[in-house]
């Protein structure tokens, strides 16, 4: 198998996870990468891609893994037929495949445009409730992980996968309580087993 | 043009998040052409009037869009923003934009609109309104306005556009639309020499050098000025333009496929098929020339699936080569589809995708005495072989279309509908079957188009229409599914098909009323277009009603170069009930002798 870190930004923040599955499918088949299919009734292209990010979060760390016999350059090969925004940032062969969406625990972040508060002072709070898009509550504290300013910037680590935190989410949080409007969110790392 | 008005997608970013599918709206597509502003000194934006999924479909606008960068040109593209979007850059003061470039429509040379159904006219409004373009050529006089042009099927009847559109293009538009932009350099712009010399060329209709006058019973009375447009005929299909590269849309559209224009126009001349007069005569692409395509496209996308398109594929008299070639040439894993299959030439051996399971079959009415007075040319027989044949090749769904309101119909002809479902359901029961079987039945209201046979129609009313519906729902064995048509957008349809110049102010009035979108059963707003015709003071039913054969026609000064005497021997003949059959069986003296490979006329 092939393991990859890819970048998702320059426009491509706003293509769905679905849409981005059939873009890296296409890709492929235009770099002339052959893919292993499911042996199922669907077949389907043996292609494993993290978990979604939400749309218009630019990411430079994403990772995914295929199922193919390929030795040569994959980064090159794939960068020369890839959309613009979607380019592999590093690859590596790996004998079993690597489940990024289940290995990958943290994810840290950037987000411009909220206002400045005292980072230090964040974890004194009692606890961050949120409503998620189902209109469900939950206190998010245990799953917010770092917070900093950097310059213009917050820079801030959750927790990914299980218990997961939606980074726009935390944002719009965020904002209701300091003030500001996210102008620009990316994900800037991962953390968990097996990335690179 | 510059680069100083480009609109920078960033600063959308918040509205672009409240929207359905913002990926519409971002561009960046792979294999999308990377235009120049300003190359070769012409800036050209093809306009499509419905949402991007639709509009990357549509193959006729990047043939013209190729057409433009072969001469070294700048061409981009623009789809209709739905709603949400739409409704967002007005509210923010931002201009509707080009997909590549992102430069404000209105700073375009040419915006050329596709017009591929009537139902979308409301959306060219909404597009040029969101442009901060004025809508209508009164308006722009004068003004430093982009030139806006108009091609498509639906152009051949362009009376109902006409306040609107400066140039439409009629027929083939491979080479035309930029012989047009070459023009306009020459002349430095939108002047009077300059339309009075483009209206010379085949293909070009200026709307302000023809006046139209009315009678007072309605009808046109006369028509003046340029009186005779011809229409615009590419003879040789195979050297013509064709895109070697397709955009692949960011968000999946309908059909995400690569697609190969087999062939151009029809040999069957069905009687209610305005494609099957306008596109004539039939023109071939080589199986050559289509494999070379097929391989380009498929390297340059990454597409699984090739779709043969066409009027009718079936004849494409060299297709089992053709589909051994594509099978020889492409990838293993990549598909064909062909989707244009008459009945009569169906076989299970192009049952394509072991998946796929239902197959539509269009015998258009019930009674072979309907089918052979609208020249459908199809028995019984023929339709129950073909559908034999896909039930032995695996296929348990079947779509039937069937048209209601058709000339010399009867009771007798729904009570047909319903006895083909009956025998199909017997033929796939006769065997034993893994699956059920899945038969659903659409009825679609008819509507007569210009240079059709049927131009001098009525078109059905809505009580005979919904009597008819009822009669099948009572009627059709049970387990068939049924869908029809609402009368209403079908009426409209009718209208702006065989309308006039008096339409437009009813579809500025219908826009101004918030419709847009008419082709969508859930944003179709018939109480905006009642509304607009009744401030308007014209009755829809003005356009549905039957045509003398001695009146002029709205679309009369318009040449396909099928003749007017051909159609009108064809309509006699329907009443007679009698088949004319397929040019490829002999030429049937349409008009088009002179230019028509199947009559010995070309090459």
């Amino acid at each position: 198998m092939i393991a990859f870190k890819y970048e998702k930004t320059d426009g491509a923040e706003y293509i769905s996870h679905l849409d981005l599955l059939r873009h890296v499918d296409r890709t492929l088949r235009r770099a002339g990468i052959k893919v292993a299919y499911s042996q199922g009734f669907h077949k389907h292209p043996r292609i494993f891609l993290g978990n979604p990010v939400p749309l218009g979060v630019r990411s430079l760390s994403e990772y995914g893994a295929i199922d193919a016999d390929f030795c040569g350059d994959f980064k090159e090969a794939f960068n020369a037929c890839s959309p613009r925004g979607i380019k592999c940032l590093a690859f590596k062969q790996t004998a079993e495949k690597p489940n990024f969406a289940e290995s990958i625990t943290a994810c840290r972040y950037e987000a411009e445009g909220i206002n400045a508060f005292d980072t230090a002072r964040f974890f004194e709070r009692d606890g961050l409730v949120i409503t998620d898009l189902r209109g469900r509550t939950a206190d998010v504290m245990p799953r917010v992980l770092a917070l900093e300013r950097r310059q213009d910037r917050l820079c801030f680590t959750l927790r990914c996968g299980e218990n997961n935190l939606r980074p726009d989410l935390f944002c719009s949080v965020i904002c209701g309580i300091y003030g500001g409007e996210v102008r620009d969110i990316v994900k800037t790392d991962s953390y968990g087993r097996n990335v690179f | 043009m510059g680069c100083v008005n480009r609109i920078d997608i960033g600063s959308l970013r918040g509205l672009l998040l409240k929207c359905e599918k913002p990926s519409r709206y971002t561009g960046g597509e792979y294999g999308a052409p990377q235009p120049v502003p300003d190359a070769g000194g012409f800036n050209f934006c093809a306009c499509f009037p419905d949402l991007y999924e639709v509009g990357t479909s549509n193959l006729g606008i990047k043939i013209v869009a190729r057409s433009f960068e072969e001469r070294g040109m700048c061409a981009d593209f623009c789809f209709a923003p739905a709603r949400d979007f739409g409704g967002g850059l007005k509210e923010a003061g931002v201009p509707l934009y080009s997909l590549a470039l992102k430069a404000p429509l209105k700073d375009f040379d040419m915006l050329g609109f596709s017009l591929q159904y009537e139902l979308s006219y409301t959306n060219m409004l909404y597009m040029l309104d969101l442009a901060g373009i004025p809508l209508t050529r009164a308006e722009r006089e004068g003004g430093r306005w982009p030139l806006i042009a108009a091609g498509g099927p639906c152009a051949v009847n362009p009376e109902p556009l006409a306040d609107f559109i400066d140039v439409f293009f009629i027929g083939d538009g491979e080479s035309v639309d930029a012989d047009v932009a070459e023009i306009y350099k020459k002349h430095g712009g939108a002047t009077r020499d300059f339309y009075r010399e483009i209206s010379g060329l085949d293909g070009v209709y200026v709307p302000a050098l023809t006046d139209i006058e009315y009678a007072e019973n309605g009808e046109v009375k006369k028509i003046s000025g340029v009186t005779r447009v011809k229409r615009a005929l590419v003879s040789d299909l195979d050297a013509a333009v064709y895109p070697e590269k397709f955009a692949v849309p960011n968000c999946e559209s309908v059909h995400d496929r690569a697609v190969l224009e087999v062939m151009r126009g029809c040999y069957r001349g069905c009687r209610f098929c305005q494609a099957g007069f306008i596109y004539r005569p039939v023109r071939k692409r080589s199986v050559q020339t289509l494999t070379r395509q097929a391989c380009e496209l498929i390297k340059n996308t990454g597409y699984d699936e090739v779709s043969l398109n066409s009027l009718s594929t079936g004849d494409y008299g060299r297709l089992r080569e053709l589909i051994s070639s594509l099978k020889e040439h492409l990838p293993p894993e990549v598909t064909l589809a062909l989707p244009s299959l008459r009945a009569d030439s169906f076989e299970g051996g192009f049952a394509q995708d072991a998946r796929k399971t239902s197959l539509t079959f269009a015998p258009e009415a019930g009674t072979q005495r309907l089918r052979d007075a609208i020249n459908k040319d199809i028995t019984e027989e023929e339709i129950l072989r073909a559908a034999k044949s896909a039930f032995d090749a695996g296929y348990s769904a079947v779509k039937l279309y069937f048209m209601l309101g058709l000339p010399t119909e009867t009771e007798e002809d729904l009570d047909g509908i319903c006895a083909i479902c009956e025998k199909i359901r017997a033929l796939y029961s006769a065997e034993k079957r893994k699956k059920a079987l899945r038969l659903s039945v659409s009825v679609a209201t008819f509507v007569p188009k210009p240079f059709t046979p049927f131009q001098w129609e009525a078109q059905a009313d809505e009580a005979t229409i919904k009597a008819r519906q009822d009669r099948l729902i009572k009627r059709l064995p049970r387990g068939v599914r049924l869908s029809w048509s609402a009368y209403y957008p079908s009426l409209l349809e009718a209208a702006f098909a065989r309308g006039d110049r008096r339409l437009g102010k009813v579809l500025k009035a219908a826009y101004e009323n918030g419709c847009t979108f008419d082709g969508w059963d859930n944003l179709f707003n018939e109480r905006g277009w009642r509304d607009a015709f009744e401030r308007c003071g014209i009755s829809p039913h003005i356009y549905v009603r039957e045509r003398g054969t001695d009146e002029v026609l709205p679309w009369d000064h318009i040449d396909v170069l099928v003749e007017k005497s051909f159609l009108a021997k064809e309509r006699e003949r329907a009443y007679a009930g009698k088949v004319t059959g397929s040019c490829a069986a002999g030429c049937k003296g349409c008009g088009l002798q002179k230019n028509c490979p199947a009559a010995g006329g070309a090459k």
